[in-house]
């Protein structure tokens, strides 16, 4: 009960700001966009015509493949946009829980401080999850319907980027319950998704770094932060029906979330307010 | 464990260091304090004596560097120790998406209550604090007053068998000062163990049984009001006495206070007291009033703080 009413109260404060709808908002129109706006007309499994906007498009020989183009690319807005916009209207959710008036009374209650920042944290990856949910699987039913081409890999994307996000947020929760900066919380966050792709090419820059030291400097970081980069890779694999190198992103990542996680729980904890 | 006290602290010492550890702050130093269950206790000092830093370390916001505050015989630190506790913050932040219903709902709900009790109590104490028709209105739309008065619902909403409440009248009007009194004396009645954190010295006189006062950290003084405020002396009214007898009563009186052609002369002795009316009566000047007189609460404040 007590745990559902924190996750309640999350829910609550992401639809206060706008920009949760925003993002509710951004995830519709691409729904209405396929819903009316996109027609395939499909012969003998085939694609006889694409039109957008009433207008004729070159029809593709393979509808399995537009399909999971257009996955892919819903996917990878996810990745992008989707996810940093989650972060951006993330970051002051922590913060916000920890103000003076607030949480003094917050902390009054017979409730454990972990207890009180996991039911945030809860809360928090549950909106990503359904809005991420409610865009995939909008998606997924209304290309499903018109083209019969039912991907099951396509619904990946929303256990991955839940599953990122979860591993960000931790970082978002750590910088709050330190800094009490949801800016600060913006730029380390969204500073780890740019610099992923970057650390991801770790073959070249083997070859390029020229001392050991530099090139120790650079694993201990690939391995340290999280593969929002490969997760996103692997995402698209799926659609695709692409096989992966491994599930080393998956668990690296999984396992960076909760040194970042337990590190907010314990200063947390710690802290006089 | 059962204890005979609702709040006891032992040497509780709270010490702030700077982040760079170049400065340390003695917030509260070795504050020993008992409040039995069913007292209205007030807690009072100046600016900057620990008083927000006491009441902090009782709800485990302020983790102490010494010493150890208990609820009822447990230690505050435990999160079971805090659910006889109803609170009103200082400076309250509310959050403002919140109805006043839903505020309440939000905070029941930690408070343990099942859903369907808090549906049948959020509107009786909503009605209680007089709110009853603002329920469904967003809280941002609300006084500092109504909030003050929400605030005290939330405080009030699970029963609590000990109230503590920080500057639980700022921002009210007069009207709702007097409801919140009342309210208070109910939950009196009911042997609720209330603690008042105030500035507002008439307030705290007019509502509590006991008090501490702390100053720089420590308890100055601690005592039963009545004990604290008795004893001070005698009040002479007179109407319009002469001039040369106002100077040699003057002299004679710890302080002397006119008002509408009446003159308050205040005696700290019985025998000063019967020695300025036999003067009085002497030049036949009219008595108005004689009235044994007790130290007002803001008198002791002041008098233990700036010793």
């Amino acid at each position: 009960m007590v745990t559902l009413a924190l996750i309640r109260d999350t829910f609550r404060e992401a639809l206060a700001r706008k920009i949760f709808w925003v993002l509710f908002g951004l995830s519709t129109l691409l729904i209405v966009f396929f819903l009316f706006l996109l027609r395939i007309d499909i012969v003998a499994g085939a694609t006889a015509t694409v039109s957008l906007f009433g207008r004729q498009g070159p029809p593709d020989a393979n509808t399995d493949r537009l399909v999971r183009g257009v996955y892919g690319g819903i996917a990878t807005f996810l990745y992008t946009w989707g996810m940093f916009l989650a972060v951006f209207a993330s970051a002051g959710l922590v913060p916000s829980v920890l103000e003076p008036g607030r949480i003094e009374l917050l902390l009054s209650k017979p409730l454990s401080r972990t207890h009180i920042l996991l039911g945030r944290f809860a809360g928090n990856v549950l909106v990503v999850l359904l809005n991420s949910a409610y865009l995939v699987l909008g998606v997924w039913t209304i290309l499903g319907v018109k083209t019969g081409i039912w991907s099951p890999g396509f619904l990946i994307a929303i256990a991955t980027t839940t599953f990122i996000f979860a591993v960000l947020l931790a970082v978002v929760v750590l910088i709050g319950v330190t800094l009490e900066s949801a800016a600060a919380a913006t730029m380390i966050t969204v500073a780890l998704m740019i610099i992923s792709p970057i650390l991801a090419q770790t073959s070249l820059m083997m070859r390029l770094l020229s001392s050991e030291w530099s090139r120790n400097l650079w694993r201990v970081l690939y391995y340290a932060l999280p593969k929002v980069y490969e997760l996103g890779k692997m995402t698209l694999d799926a659609i695709q029906s692409r096989t992966f190198a491994g599930f080393a992103p998956i668990w690296s990542s999984a396992l960076f979330g909760a040194v970042m996680l337990s590190a907010a729980l314990a200063i947390f904890a710690r802290r006089d307010f | 464990m059962e204890s005979e006290y609702a709040i006891e602290t032992q040497d509780l010492t709270k010490v702030y260091i700077s982040q760079w550890k170049r400065r340390q702050v003695r917030a509260i130093d070795g504050v020993s304090l008992r409040v039995r269950p069913g007292a209205i206790f007030g807690l009072l000092g100046p600016n900057g004596a620990g008083k927000t830093t006491f009441v902090k370390t009782l709800l485990s916001a302020v983790r102490p560097t010494r010493g150890n505050a208990l609820i009822f015989g447990r230690d505050a630190s435990e999160p079971e120790a805090r659910r006889p506790i109803g609170y009103l913050p200082e400076n309250h932040r509310f959050p403002t998406y919140f109805t006043g219903a839903g505020m309440l709902d939000f905070y029941a709900a930690l408070s343990g209550i099942e859903a369907s009790r808090r549906k049948k109590l959020i509107p009786e104490q909503l009605e209680l604090v007089g709110l009853g028709e603002w329920a469904t209105m967003r809280i941002g739309k609300y006084s500092k007053g109504m909030l003050q008065r929400l605030g005290l619902a939330q405080a009030l909403i699970h029963s609590p068998t000990i109230l503590i409440l920080d500057e639980p009248t700022d921002g009210v009007d007069p009207v709702g000062r007097r409801q919140i009194r009342e309210i208070l004396g109910r939950f009196e009645e009911r042997g609720v163990t209330i603690f008042v954190n105030s500035h507002l010295l008439a307030e705290v006189e007019t509502l509590c049984r006991e008090v501490a006062i702390l100053d720089k950290g420590k308890v100055a003084l601690s005592g039963k009001m009545q004990d604290l405020t008795a004893g001070k002396g005698y009040r002479l009214t007179v109407a319009q006495p002469p001039e040369a007898l106002t100077e040699e009563l003057r002299g004679r009186a710890s302080s002397m206070a006119v008002r509408d052609g009446l003159v308050d002369f205040q005696f700290s002795s019985r025998e000063l007291a019967n020695g300025a009316v036999d003067l009085l009566r002497a030049e036949r000047c009219e008595i108005e009033a004689l009235a044994p007189t007790t130290s007002t609460l803001e008198e002791v404040f002041v008098r233990t703080v700036q010793k």
